[in-house]
């Protein structure tokens, strides 16, 4: 069901967006500032490993951003009590990374929660460079 | 049955409204009786409609007792102390005549079981009202009212059950004592007449004038209680949310009504938010004085429903965990861990899981059911 779904809704983008899968100017705008702020190639690969790996230095609760949204990224995630979270994939969740604000307030809230420390542009962007992708 | 009985002739005494009226009161109160005390407080609707019934039986029984055939006049059988000494100085000395309706204690035991459901009533209304901000009296009584009228809700519930035990003893001393079976004849209607009986005056029933009267007074009550229930609650929470606060904290859980917690403990809970039950939930300074401040404009101390007078209580060791005070594990002492964790409910913390009222503070108790569990 889903993967139909799926299937119809990526092959209807293509059709109208006639490029790239999922583009949306503010998303772009977004992902350009970052890899501008890097300084260097954003990479999706990289991005993957950050957000599925395991790290230290945050909350005891959290050790990874996938404690939370899973490691599939076409399915949707729950907070700690629960309330589920909309898939991170944008092929899946369209409106996602379009609001500049809100994606500056959750990197540094669950940056802090898992790594106990922001995150660098560097990370923010092949971050989204995967999930764009996806 | 008594040779006497087949001799004497049988005559209507009790008519088929007081018949009704008696079997349907015993229906109401056993009902409102096993809804308080065995079923809990998820059953509260029904031990309110069972009061309420009560209430309505005997208001039309009074009018009956005004409009009614001879034997349920109040006039029949409401004597004053002296005819009802002499009554019970002649039951102890064997003289008492038999009455084919009440005799004068039976009576006043009526206007007793009478005057006790009416109280109860009141009592029961007034303390729904304070407590849990809805019904008539929703508008007008302070929830520390309310909780001392549940007191007395209870007092009135302890007496009427004494007058219905000396109700049922007199009914079968009586029985005992002139040969009749009494209870039967609440269900007949009938009962011998014999030679001695004590005299009362004949009325004439008139019902359709009881009918009149009975819609007039009934329809009005009901009138009367929507009118005062339409009216904003005393001490009610705050109706809605502030968006900014609704759609922010709804993010990752349920939007709590800020009517749960004192503004102090509000206070403290937005600065830790940095550490917010293990998580970074911190705003940028806008929105976290925004949010502070209209937590505490509706915080528990601007309001007096019953969660925000009894989770008031926290722990100062973690002075915003509403799940850790006394009030909160008492009451949900039964439900066992697992079933917190399970879907749908998930957490402690997921008040709405359960509670279909959480988000306006109100947590009637008869809007909680445990939800079945998801796939």
């Amino acid at each position: 069901m889903i993967k139909t779904a799926l299937l119809i809704l990526t092959t209807s983008a293509l059709l109208v967006g006639g490029q790239a899968v999922h583009a949306d100017p503010a998303r772009d705008k977004i992902i350009a500032d970052l890899a501008r702020a890097a300084g260097t190639t954003l990479s999706a690969q990289r991005g993957q490993a950050f957000f599925t790996g395991t790290h230290s230095g945050g909350k005891p609760d959290s050790p990874s951003c996938s404690t939370c949204h899973t490691k599939d990224m076409r399915k949707p995630g729950a907070t700690r009590v629960g309330k589920p979270i909309d898939p991170m994939a944008v092929s899946v969740t369209r409106d996602r990374f379009t609001d500049p604000e809100k994606v500056a307030k959750w990197f540094k809230r669950n940056c802090n929660s898992v790594l106990g420390r922001e995150c660098t542009a560097t990370e923010q962007g092949d971050i989204l460079t995967w999930l764009s992708s996806l | 049955m008594s040779q006497h009985s087949i001799q004497q002739p049988k005559t209507l005494v009790w008519d088929i409204a007081v018949r009704v009226f008696h079997w349907a009161l015993v229906g109401a109160v056993l009902l409102a009786f096993v809804t308080a005390d065995l079923f809990g407080a998820t059953w509260l609707t029904y031990h309110i409609w069972a009061g309420a019934s009560a209430a309505g039986l005997v208001v039309a029984r009074l009018i009956w007792g005004v409009t009614g055939s001879t034997y349920a006049r109040l006039a029949s059988f409401v004597t004053g102390p002296r005819e009802t000494l002499r009554h019970l100085r002649d039951l102890v000395t064997g003289r008492a005549p038999r009455h084919l309706g009440h005799n004068p204690l039976g009576g006043w035991m009526i206007l007793g079981l009478i005057a006790v459901v009416l109280g109860l009533a009141a009592s029961g209304v007034a303390q729904l009202g304070g407590i849990f901000k809805t019904g008539p009296l929703g508008f007008a009584v302070s929830y520390a009212t309310g909780e001392q009228l549940s007191e007395l809700h209870e007092v009135f519930a302890n007496l009427l059950l004494i007058l219905i035990g000396l109700h049922i003893i007199g009914a079968l001393f009586e029985s005992w004592r002139t040969r009749e079976n009494l209870p039967l004849a609440m269900v007949t209607g009938k009962k011998e007449r014999r030679n001695g009986d004590h005299q009362v005056s004949q009325a004439k029933a008139m019902p359709w004038l009881a009918a009149l009267l009975v819609a007039t007074a009934l329809g009005g009550a009901i009138w009367g209680a929507r009118q005062l229930t339409a009216r904003p609650a005393f001490g009610a929470a705050v109706a809605v949310l502030d968006p900014t606060y609704a759609a922010e904290c709804s993010e990752c859980h349920q939007a709590f009504n800020p009517s749960l917690m004192t503004a102090a403990n509000w206070v403290l809970l937005m600065q830790a938010l940095p550490d917010h039950f293990g998580e970074d939930a911190s705003f940028d300074d806008q929105k976290q004085k925004q949010l502070t401040d209209w937590l505490v404009q509706n915080a528990a101390d601007t309001a007096d429903t019953k969660a925000s007078h009894r989770l008031r209580a926290t722990d100062p060791a973690t002075p915003y965990t509403l799940t850790k005070t006394r009030f909160w594990t008492s009451k949900h002492r039964d439900i066992a861990d697992e079933t917190f964790k399970r879907a749908p409910i998930f957490s402690r913390s997921n008040c709405s899981a359960c509670h279909s009222d959480a988000e306006s503070g109100q947590f009637f108790p008869p809007n909680a059911t445990l939800p079945n569990e998801a796939k």
